[in-house]
């Protein structure tokens, strides 16, 4: 075995990999939370008291935040896809030497 | 002339001595092995100081009793306080931790040393230690071969403690030889005179080895056969600790004014832990003893003693600084101060960058950001008076209609000028920094560095654009032309929002908050872009402007929209830490506008 595919190996059964991409998941769950909370205070602002200038603003920020939303989940869910898939090939290789 | 004659001076002396004494010449190579142990145990950890070390300090410092913990732990594990001292400096210098914080480390350091000397005394004197070096070696050399940085880090912490244990063996070795030949005992001074002498002797040996470390070793060799006796070894012990303070002044002449008042700081606090202890010696003495008591430690072992004497007079010196740790930053910060630099129109110049950040890429590239935000406020007030804008309305929550009606001043400002004594230099030093520490990074760092220098490009583009579209903006925004007026007033308008918005991402630590006023920044950039949204075109059809007023405000209104990209492009590298790609782009700003526009 070659060291480079020893230390593949190792990565693998230690998930260091994996410990990156979490963290990086991890980061990106925490900002949607902070995201959809900021979007609920938005969606329950009563507009009867706002003026034309804030409402457009307040519209804005709608958008952008919704927009930001999706993105965020967008990168969640490739990122869920490729651990998904990671795992799938570390088991289909444990599976082929067996 | 001094530093000319010291190294011949000190080789000749050295090589006479090996000529007249083979275990001189044992005992000197004891020391030149451990010396270079302790250089390849710096070396080791270094490897590690890519990222791990730099957030620990960074988690630990925030308050006094965790610098102190900090300084400890780490000088314990790595036995090395200078390696902590010039670390600390490093930090200091690039502004990631406070002088408060630094002097925490350095108290902690302090007493983090004296586990080297209760290693030496109580296992290093006793235990064939040479047979532990062998393997050591042998493992480290072959791990330093290989080419992952981790791997390479553990060899040489491993080849640094074989070579450490190797020139203690040697110390001792050489000393028990020695004392067949020479006496050194006989040459003991008792007394307030054999203190003064035995602590000279400590500083100079520590100067001349620049590890206090190796000087309490060799004292602890020299000790345990009985060379020196207890009293001079405890003297000596104490020059050791003022001497130590060499490697950090001599470490903080290449940093800013904070290193060096950090380099003041260890001094005082080394001299004046000194001083108590000269002067309060018999009480010390009795307290050792007493401590030695209740640990078990036989009455004749003097190395052990050593240990606890080293220890005590470092926690003593410790608890006694801790209430005067503020008055002392105070008192540094009145007697240390910067070059004086008079106002206004003074070169600026850089306040991060400088030799000792350069110590780990990860300060490097802290001092490199933050000279990248100091650059920016200065274009900030180049921008801002550009615009004829006031700075402290900027940043006040004044409505944006009135800052743009309270002018800085009634004509123009020399851009020109500014750009010269602000922004030039700085930006130079910038780019020729980069290029230094872009040598001991690594590929994703530098393509991290790419982003800033491009960062700061963006900030002297946006300059660059202010001085173009000053010109007319002074001249229309005082015209009779109302229409004209209001258009160039709306350009300061949207400029000044964006230089409020910016100044509210730097100060912001919420993620959300700052992707939310970034993305929000571009949607208003492509909003006022006069030329997309049609206005331009009204006017003119209408002829409510000139040709040549149109001309202007065309080329103008292009200046403001790439002072506008510049400034966000920028505030993108330097106030985004992670997830940057939550920041909508141009096709979604598009996709946002459009949405607008429908309703």
């Amino acid at each position: 075995m070659s060291v480079k595919k020893f230390i593949t190996d190792v990565k693998n059964y230690l998930g260091l990999d994996d410990f990156k991409k979490s963290g990086k998941k991890k980061s990106i769950k925490r900002l949607l939370e902070k995201l959809k909370a900021r979007k609920e205070i938005l969606d329950k602002t009563p507009r009867k008291n706002l003026n034309k200038k804030e409402l457009k603003a307040l519209k804005e920020e709608q958008a952008i935040i919704t927009l930001q939303i999706k993105k965020g989940e967008k990168i969640l869910d490739e990122l869920n896809a490729e651990s998904h898939k990671d795992s799938k090939k570390l088991k289909g290789e444990k599976n082929g030497k067996k | 002339m001094l530093r000319r004659i010291f190294l011949p001076s000190i080789l000749i002396v050295l090589a006479y001595g090996f000529w007249i004494s083979p275990d001189f010449k044992e005992i000197s190579a004891g020391v030149a092995i451990f010396l270079f142990g302790m250089i390849s145990l710096e070396e080791g950890f270094k490897a590690f100081s890519g990222g791990t070390l730099e957030r620990i300090l960074q988690k630990s410092t925030n308050k006094l009793y965790k610098s102190i913990g900090f300084g400890f732990v780490t000088t314990a594990i790595m036995q090395s306080s200078s390696l902590v001292s010039v670390l600390t400096i490093s930090f200091i210098g690039a502004g990631l931790i406070g002088l408060t914080q630094g002097i925490g480390i350095i108290l902690g350091a302090n007493i983090g040393t004296t586990t080297g000397a209760w290693l030496m005394a109580g296992f290093g004197l006793k235990v064939k230690i040479s047979a532990y070096a062998m393997p050591m070696l042998v493992f480290g050399v072959i791990l330093i071969f290989q080419k992952a940085k981790s791997l390479k880090g553990i060899g040489y912490i491993l080849t640094g403690l074989g070579f450490l244990f190797l020139g203690i063996h040697y110390m001792k070795e050489g000393f028990e030889a020695f004392k067949n030949t020479i006496d050194l005992a006989s040459f003991a001074v008792d007394g307030f005179k054999g203190l003064m002498i035995f602590i000279g002797i400590g500083v100079l040996a520590t100067v001349v080895m620049q590890s206090s470390h190796a000087t309490i070793v060799l004292i602890l060799a020299a000790l345990a056969v009985g060379q020196i006796t207890y009293e001079n070894a405890l003297a000596l012990t104490i020059g050791a600790n003022i001497g130590t303070t060499i490697t950090a002044i001599i470490g903080s002449l290449s940093s800013n004014i904070d290193g060096k008042r950090l380099a003041a700081a260890h001094f005082i606090f080394n001299v004046v832990t000194a001083t108590i202890a000269v002067l309060l010696m018999d009480q010390m003495i009795v307290s050792v003893d007493a401590i030695s008591d209740f640990l078990g430690i036989a009455n004749d072992n003097h190395t052990l003693k050593l240990a606890v004497f080293d220890s005590l007079f470092k926690i003593i010196g410790v608890l006694m600084f801790i209430p005067f740790v503020d008055k002392l930053v105070k008192f540094l910060q009145t007697k240390l101060k910067p070059s004086a630099v008079s106002e206004a129109k003074s070169f600026d110049t850089v306040k991060y960058l400088n030799d000792s950040v350069l110590e780990t890429s990860m300060t490097a590239m802290a001092a490199i950001k933050k000279e990248t935000k100091h650059l920016y406020d200065n274009a900030f007030e180049i921008i801002t008076h550009g615009l004829n804008i006031k700075r402290s309305n900027i940043l006040s929550d004044m409505p944006l209609e009135e800052v743009v009606k309270d002018s800085y001043s009634q004509s123009a400002i020399d851009i020109d000028d500014f750009y010269h004594h602000k922004i030039k230099g700085i930006y130079g030093e910038i780019i020729d920094f980069s290029t230094k520490a872009q040598s001991q990074m690594a590929h994703e760092e530098i393509k991290e560095l790419y982003k800033i220098k491009l960062a700061n490009k963006d900030i002297v583009e946006a300059v660059k654009d202010t001085k173009h579209l000053q010109k007319n903006l002074v001249k229309y925004s005082k015209s009779t032309n109302t229409h004209i007026k209001s258009e160039y007033n709306s350009m300061r308008k949207d400029l000044a929002e964006l230089l409020r918005t910016i100044n509210l991402i730097a100060m912001s630590d919420q993620e959300d908050e700052i992707l939310l006023l970034l993305s929000k920044a571009k949607v208003h950039t492509e909003r006022y872009d006069i030329i997309a949204n049609g206005k331009l075109d009204n006017l003119i059809r209408n002829r409510l402007i000139s040709n040549e007023m149109a001309t202007s405000l065309m080329n103008d209104s292009g200046y403001a929209y790439n002072i506008s990209a510049n400034l966000i492009a920028m505030a993108e590298i330097i106030y985004v830490t992670d997830n940057s790609e939550m920041i909508i782009e141009e096709e979604e700003v598009k996709e946002i506008l459009n949405q607008k526009d429908e309703q």
